[in-house]
Order: C-alpha cells, then structure tokens, then sequence
C-alpha cells in the first residue's frame, strides 16, 4: 500500500524511474497503470538513496499535475509582461521561433542569440549540440556559480577534478561551505555513517547549519574570507612538517616557490581576516592532514565569493596535492573521463563551431578559466592524458551578466534573442536588476519551461517541459564522471509537454540541421551513449531495467602509469596553464569583493557581512514555491540574525526586516539565532511569490514578488567584483545593513 | 505477538522535514494535519558554543494510553501490537481524545469530521512493509520494529545506546524511543 493505492492491483507495472528535483537525481520506484502514476516511492535498490526520498522527492506527483503547470505552447498576444498568451501547436510555435531565429542571424549573426540553463536537469548536451549547429558560442547556465569554476582551475592544477570521492575508506572529510544536511541527502547519510565508524568531520561554514551540528570541528569564518583559510592551512602544512613529502618530491613541481609565496600567511595572520583564532585554524588543518587519507568536499560556496574565489579554488587544490590526497585509496579521486561511454561532450559536437565563432563569445576577452580561451588549453591537455575532454556545456560558456548587459547596451555587440530553458534568472542569476533590464528589453525570447516564471512573463514563447517522471534520466556528474547511473520515464510526458531535447532537435530540424541529428528521441541518443558499454540490451529502457547501472572497476594511483594531465606531467603547484592564460600562477591573496579591511567607508555604511547562498529545505533554488505541500514548512522568507544584533536594532522574531546593500534592498522575516556571528546576516536565497500578481509593475501587476525577498537584488555582477578567472561574482561575503519593515510598507509585503 | 515501536536516531536526523512531507503526501493528509513535525531543540548556547537537535516527533503509541481512555464510543483503539489509532466510522468528533493526548498527535480532519492521528502506517505495517516515513528518511533515522523481538534492530539500539522516551514523567509509557 501507498496511502490509499493498493500496489498489488492488477495491470500496475513498476518503473524505474528518479527524482527530478535536484541532481542527485535519487531512484524512484514508479507504480504505473495506464500511463498514469498512482503512487511512487524511494528505489531501495538505487546505491545513492537507498530508498530514501526527501520532501522534493516526495512531492513528485504535486508537480506532475499541478494546476499552474505550463502543459501546451504558448505564444504571447498581450504586452511583454502581461501575461497574456495564446495556446498554439507545438510545430507552429518551433516554425515561429526558428523564422524568427534565422532572420536575426541574418542581421546581426549567430552571436546574437544567447542560450541560458538552469541547473543540470535539461538536456544540456541538446542545447550546446544545437548552439554549435546554430553557430553561437553564447550559450550559458549559473555554472559559474557552481562546481564549473573549481572543476576548471583544479585541472589546470592535477589534470581533473577529484568530484568523485572515495569516502569509505576515509579518515576525514572536510565539508568546505557545503551543507549536505540540507542539500545533498544522500551524501549526508554516507558521512554519518563513516562518522559512526571513527571519520572525521571538518565544517567550514559561517553558520551552524545541519553539517555543523554533527562536526567534530566547525570553523565558523568570515563569509568569503576561504582564502585566508586555505592559505593558512598550506603555511601549517608546509611549515609544520605534516606534508606528504614523498608525493610532493615526487609528483608535484613548484614546491619552493610556493613554500616561498606562502610564509607569510600564518594562522596569526588570517586570523584577522577569517575571525577565526589561531589555534581553531591550525585544529583544523591538523585534523585534515593528521587523519590520512582525507577528503576535501567541494561546495558551492566558495564558487560564489567573487573576486578570491579562482584563487581559493586553487588554493584548496594545493592542499589535496600537500597532503597526497589524490587518487589513493580513500582520498579524493581522479577519475578522469569515461572511457567505456559516449560523454556529454562527445554528443554536443563542439567541432561544429567555427573558430571564428568561438572567438566571439562574451566574457572570453575578461574571464578565461570557463571560456574557449581556457577550455581549449584544458580540453587539449586533457584529451592527452585521458583520450577526452570535459563537457564543453558548463564548462566552456558565456559570462551570464556580461549577457545580460550586452542585451541592455549591445557592448560588445547586439543580442537580440534569448532562450531560456528551466531556469528563472530573475531569481536565480546575480544582480536582479540587471537582469530585468535585459528580459524587458531583449527583442526576442522563449521559456522552455514547467511554470510561468516571473522570468518567463517576458517571453514570446512559452514552451511546456517535461519533468520528474516524464523524461529518462543519465546521471553522471555534469558528464564528467566515469560512471553512469540511468533512469527511464515512468510514463510518456503528459499533455503537449517534451523533453527540451524535443525542442533544440526540432529547432535544429527547422533549421535545417536535420542531417547532424540522428536520434530522434532521447531514449535513442542515450542507447547511442551507452552502447561501447556492451551489454547485451537493444532499448535504453532494457538497460534501465536490467543493468542501470555502470561503476567501472576503480584504477588507484593512475598518474603513476600516465602522469598529470598538465604540460610537466605533474601536480603544478606553480601553474604553467594558469600564467599561459595570464593569472597568477601561484594563489595570490585577494579580500572578499567587500569587506571591512579594504573597503572601510563602505563598511561604515554597510557594517554587517551578508551571505545569501545557502540551500535550504525544502526548496531547490528558485523552485517548488507554488507547491503547498511543502511550502507551509517555509510559508515566507527567513533571515539569521544574532539576538544581541536584532536587539540593537529593536528586531524581535517574526519581524519583517529590510537587508540593504549598495545594489538595493528587499525584506525578509527575522529569525533569531545564536547559530550566526552577531555580525554576519544569512538571507535565503530566490525567493518569489507564485501566489503574487505575475504582471510586470508598469501594468499593475508585483512580477510575482521576484524583486520583494530574493537574495539577488543585493548582489553585483559588475565586472570588478567578478573572479578574475571565471567570472564568478558573490553572493557571500558582501557588507550590508538591516533595519526594521517600518508599520506602514508592512501591508506592501503581506 | 509484536510491539510495535519507533527508535529516532538524534545522531543522525539533520530536520529535513522528509518523513514530515512523506507522511503527509502518501497518505493524503490535508495541509493542516501534521502527523509527524520534527522541532529543532536548540541552538543553544553563545556563538560559537552551540549544540542542536533536531527531534522528530509523532503519535507515541503510549502502552497507556489517555486518548484511548478519552474516547466515549470506542473509536480510539490500541490493537494488540500497540498500534494506537482511530476507527473513522466510530468517531463521533468530541475532541475528547485531543485534549487528551499529552504529545499533541491528534488533529480534527475538518472534511471527515474525525480524529485522525498516526497509525504507524497501520496498512503497510500488516503487510510486512516499513511505514512511509521510515522509508523515506536518507538518514536512516527513524527505525521501525517490533520491541518484543530482542533481536530487531529497534531492541537492540535502544539496549546499546543512550535514550529516552518524551513525557516520561506522565506514566504514558510511549514507544518511541530517542537514542542519542
Ligand atoms: S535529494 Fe531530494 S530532490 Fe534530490 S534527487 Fe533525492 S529526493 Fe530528489
Ligand atoms: S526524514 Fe529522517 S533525517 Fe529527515 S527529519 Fe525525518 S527523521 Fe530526521
Ligand atoms: S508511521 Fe505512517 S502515519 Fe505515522 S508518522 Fe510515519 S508515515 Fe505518518
């Protein structure tokens, strides 16, 4: 039984499917009949969830039918914004959409239409298949906001980015700005496990968050001062004798030029900067380096501190390389690519986009980690060592708010069109203004979407998705993994909806590309990808059900037979690929894009630290807000405040509180907390309201509350705050004010 | 014959409201009924001195139980493997067993006009399958089991480690266990 729904009923058949709602992508058991769902639960027998499911995972058939789902295309009939739309067939609305594609190509070239993604649940390999066809390096995602720009700088280091740890044998893992206790279920299990059994746990975060509270030691530092921290943590490595000196003699180059960089950045110094002491820093790295192997986990949040993060990045990865903790036993892994399955990058047909093209893509001239600039040098050494190069989708893209800003300014040239797939930038991408300029203005745009976003009000097309348990599934880490785990629909999308591979393919087919589209379904170009596999399966839906699963046989201490995929062959302490691409070869020390030190005047006016990133239960970015199952867990936007700051400023629990940066302002709910520094303010991140009036403000409507408590208002994309290496801008770490919603703007938030 | 009880591991639960949201949607509660919420007890202390739990919490299924006693019709009843729930049809809506229940589990379903409460997925449990929120959890900390078996993982961890039961004091006797 699942509630009311008898599972042994006649005609059910059980699907494997998985959970859509973030990229664990965690197994599904579908009980279907009739192609409808009656009931779905945790696959017990899937490695990551073992069964389990999260409040995401179990709302999945709220989502499926729920009423506000865009099920048909739309095409827009009213005012830019008003939300007005006619429902229209799906063929005419990719005729519509590829005319007016080809003529803005004809005007003013390829470059001028721009592509955006969401997280890593599209068909992103499609979008990038048909961007190359199409002939516009300008595609993009909010990856530089995540993992890209570490996965980047952490191959220019050591050849590849250990992604893929090797926990069970572990003796410590550090989770560094990562909260797997509200965001990575499956992994927060595997850490409590090894905890259990004597692992170490090391928390690097500005909160006491769910992680935290189960530490062994948490390191509560400044938001957007890891730099300091990691740079401390080598100096303690080096300087007090906890090295792997084998490893690093051995397998490592520039070890006396960053001994030399690095004796200066004592605990005693970063102390000041982390307001950590002296002694919590050298805890921490004893513990990391005194419990081998150990594994560093990658977080989201020091890819969004801005303008330290290329250089914290690259610091982190010196201390795996100090510590040897690199593709042993129970350290972190270098996998590199699989080389039993096609990779996304295979599929994307990154050979089809000129040079010339290439060299048009925004952002390359400024930010050349995750551009063609930086990709090209990596995926050429990589593609020595490893016989292949890393996803070219994510890790070779535009710059977001350089986009933004071209199609407000046409600097560096025009951008007309924008589409935009599973993804509301309003809410999730930097600096909302910004943004909203670019969607109001932009001559062209369509939303390969599940909702009527506030984003999406602006488009001309709305294009309906299919979601959780409407589309099969590979999940392989951005395909960079060199395993793969599968899913297979529980039932055919409903009403009009398809998979966004549907769209690009059909695009690229009006188009004229049809010849470079062989598979016309996704099932047919994901049997195309696992068929070197081997097995003996003629469907990828046979594979789902009878293999599912690929974990090759783990290869240790690969770079003993091939070397580093860098140009010496080693770990580059001291980077050649990162002083051929003009940063520094060594990680120079930057402060937060705002801070008290180098800012003073600002931080008179703006005297608290704010960081907005972090994931929270029970949404997933700017998602699930309109499912109220869920959403009476979190019914209004909270923020962390200290009570002895709150009392300061006569803010009780409850109170609605404007947060104030030099971008603006936007309000959320104050809750008291001893779990954050009386000087840092949390604000959650994307909030909107589905419930609000959709309609832009000039037509009466609020762009359903998209300006009103989203963390993003008070970020800056502007180029000065930016990672010099990626691009990467900050939502951590900035200065900011709070002060009480005064009575009368009170009946405006309610 | 088994007793039915629930062992929360605090070492591991991290709130995540999971088994809350699997509860509420496989069973097809309305908003308003929540059979299990999970509290957070803390932060206590001063930055950076803390300590927090988070304690999941349901229906104790008390081996004495008051609402069972409450109930003037007979629609509250503890079956012989402890499981405490309510006949819908018996259920005349008196509230009595509501004001009973010292653990506040039981809700007044608004369409029905019934009590409602947790049943430890009274269904399931009869076909030899786990209750929902049990399933659900990542953490695996909510284990479900029978407390006569000395060999069921329910007996075991609550002989090998530290726990207690909520309300003690009220002689309820509740079968739910939180190790720590
Ligand atoms: S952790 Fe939750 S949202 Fe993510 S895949 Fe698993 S069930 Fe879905
Ligand atoms: S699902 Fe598990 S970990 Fe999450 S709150 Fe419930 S008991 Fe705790
Ligand atoms: S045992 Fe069943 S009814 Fe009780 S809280 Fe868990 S899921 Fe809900």
């Amino acid at each position: 039984m699942i509630g009311k729904v008898d599972l042994t009923q006649e005609g059910i058949e059980v699907k494997k499917s998985a959970c859509y709602f973030c990229h664990q992508n965690c197994g599904v058991l579908a009980y279907v009949k009739d192609n409808k769902v009656l009931g779905i639960e945790g696959d017990p027998e899937f490695p990551t969830n073992q069964g389990g499911l999260c409040c995401r995972g179990n709302i999945a058939l709220k989502h499926l039918d729920h009423p506000d789902r865009v099920n048909y295309p739309l095409k827009r009939v009213g005012k830019k914004g008003e939300g007005k739309w006619q429902q229209i067939p799906w063929n005419q609305a990719i005729q519509e959409i590829a005319a007016k594609l080809s003529s803005i190509r004809e005007q003013f070239g390829a470059e001028a239409v721009a592509t955006a993604g969401g997280t890593q649940r599209t068909d992103d390999w499609a979008r990038r298949r048909f961007m190359n066809l199409f002939g516009s390096p300008n595609g993009f995602h909010n990856s530089h906001l995540c993992w890209i720009p570490t996965f980047m700088v952490e191959t220019a280091i050591y050849g590849w980015c250990p992604f893929d740890l090797d926990i069970g044998a572990s003796k410590c893992i550090v989770l560094w700005g990562q909260n797997p206790g509200a965001s990575g279920m499956p992994e927060a299990h595997h850490v409590a496990e090894l905890q259990d059994k004597g692992m170490k746990v090391i928390v690097i975060d500005p909160r006491f968050t769910e992680s935290a509270s189960k530490a062994d030691l948490w390191l509560p530092l400044r938001p957007g001062s890891d730099l300091a921290l990691a740079l401390a943590w080598i100096h303690v490595i080096i300087y007090e004798g906890l090295m792997d000196q084998e490893f690093v003699l051995e397998y490592c180059e520039g070890f006396n030029e960053l001994a030399e960089h690095v004796v200066d950045f004592s605990p005693e110094w970063a102390a000041e900067l982390t307001w950590l002491t002296p002694d919590q820093i050298r805890a921490g790295a004893y513990m990391y380096a005194n419990n081998k192997p150990g594994n560093i986990q990658w977080g989201t949040s020091v890819d969004q501190i801005g303008k330290p993060a290329g250089a914290t990045m690259h610091a982190r990865a010196l201390l795996r390389a100090l510590t040897g903790n690199l593709d042993r036993p129970g350290a972190d892994l270098l996998t590199g690519p699989s080389q039993d399955y096609l990779t996304d990058e295979e599929l994307e047909g990154n050979e089809f986009l000129s040079d010339e093209q290439k060299a048009k893509q925004i952002g390359a001239d400024k930010f050349p980690m995750v551009t063609w600039p930086g990709y090209s040098k990596i995926s050429e050494l990589t593609k020595k060592t490893w016989g292949k190069a890393p996803t070219a989708e994510w890790m070779c893209e535009a710059h977001p708010p350089s986009v933004f800003r071209a199609i407000a300014s046409s600097d560096p040239y025009p951008v007309k069109a924008l589409l935009i797939s599973a993804t509301n930038p309003l809410a999730s991408y930097g600096e909302t203004s910004v943004v909203l300029e670019a969607l109001r203005k932009v001559d062209f745009m369509v939303a390969c979407e599940y909702w009527v976003t506030p984003s999406a009000m602006f488009a001309d097309y709305i294009m309906p998705i299919a979601g959780a348990l409407e589309r099969p599934i590979i999940t392989n880490s951005y395909g960079c993994a060199d395993f793969m785990l599968t899913s297979q629909r529980a039932i055919q999308p409903m009403y009009e909806r398809r998979n966004d591979f549907n769209f690009w393919r059909d695009l690229g087919v009006a188009l004229g590309q049809e010849a470079n589209w062989p598979w016309k379904t996704v099932e047919e170009a994901y049997f195309s990808a696992i068929a070197p596999i081997g097995h003996a399966v003629s469907s990828f839906d046979e594979f789902v059900e009878k293999i599912r699963f690929h974990f090759p046989e783990r290869e240790y201490y690969k770079y003993k037979r091939q070397g580093f995929a860098t140009p010496s062959g080693k770990v580059e302490l001291y980077s050649t690929t990162l002083k051929e691409l003009g940063l520094p070869p060594l990680p120079q020390y930057v402060g937060p894009s705002e801070n008290e030190i180098d800012n003073p005047e600002l931080a008179a006016k703006f005297p608290l630290v704010l960081t907005t990133g972090g994931g929270f239960m029970p949404f997933h970015h700017s998602e699930h807000f309109q499912i109220k199952d869920m959403r009476f867990l979190r019914h209004s936007p909270f923020m962390d405040i200290n009570p002895a700051t709150a009392k300061e400023m006569g803010i009780t629990d409850g109170d609605w509180v404007w947060i104030e940066t030099a971008r603006g302002r936007m309000r959320q709910r104050a809750n008291l907390t001893e779990a954050i520094h009386p000087k840092v303010i949390y604000t959650q991140r994307c909030w909107w309201y589905p419930e609000k009036d959709m309609r832009d403000f000039d037509l009466g409507g609020e762009l359903g509350g998209a300006l009103e408590s989203n963390g993003n208002v008070l970020t800056s994309t502007a180029d000065d705050y930016c990672d010099p290496y990626s691009g990467s801008w900050a939502n951590r770490g900035l200065l900011c004010r709070v002060y009480k919603v005064e009575e009368a703007d009170l009946k405006e938030v309610m | 014959m088994a007793r039915y009880a629930m062992v929360m591991d605090t070492r591991h639960c991290i709130g995540c409201h999971s088994c809350t949201i699997a509860c509420k949607i496989r069973n097809e509660l309305p908003t308003y009924m929540i059979y299990n919420p999970v509290t957070t007890d803390g932060p206590h202390g001063t930055f950076p001195h803390l300590n927090m739990l988070f304690l999941p919490l349901l229906c104790m299924h008390c081996d004495n139980s008051p609402c069972v006693d409450a109930c003037p019709t007979g629609a509250s009843v503890q079956t012989e493997n402890g499981i405490v729930h309510v006949v819908d049809k018996k259920c005349v809506g008196c509230l009595s067993c509501i004001m009973a229940c010292p653990y506040g589990a039981r809700y007044h379903n608004h369409e029905t006009g019934a009590v409602n409460k947790c049943n430890f997925c009274l269904d399931r449990v009869e076909e030899g399958m786990r209750p929902h929120c049990v399933e659900t959890c990542h953490q695996k900390a909510r284990i479900f089991g029978d407390l006569d078996d000395p060999n069921s993982e329910v007996s075991k961890l609550i002989s090998e480690n530290r726990s207690f039961q909520l309300l003690q004091e009220l002689n309820t006797d509740p079968c739910v266990f939180y190790i720590y």
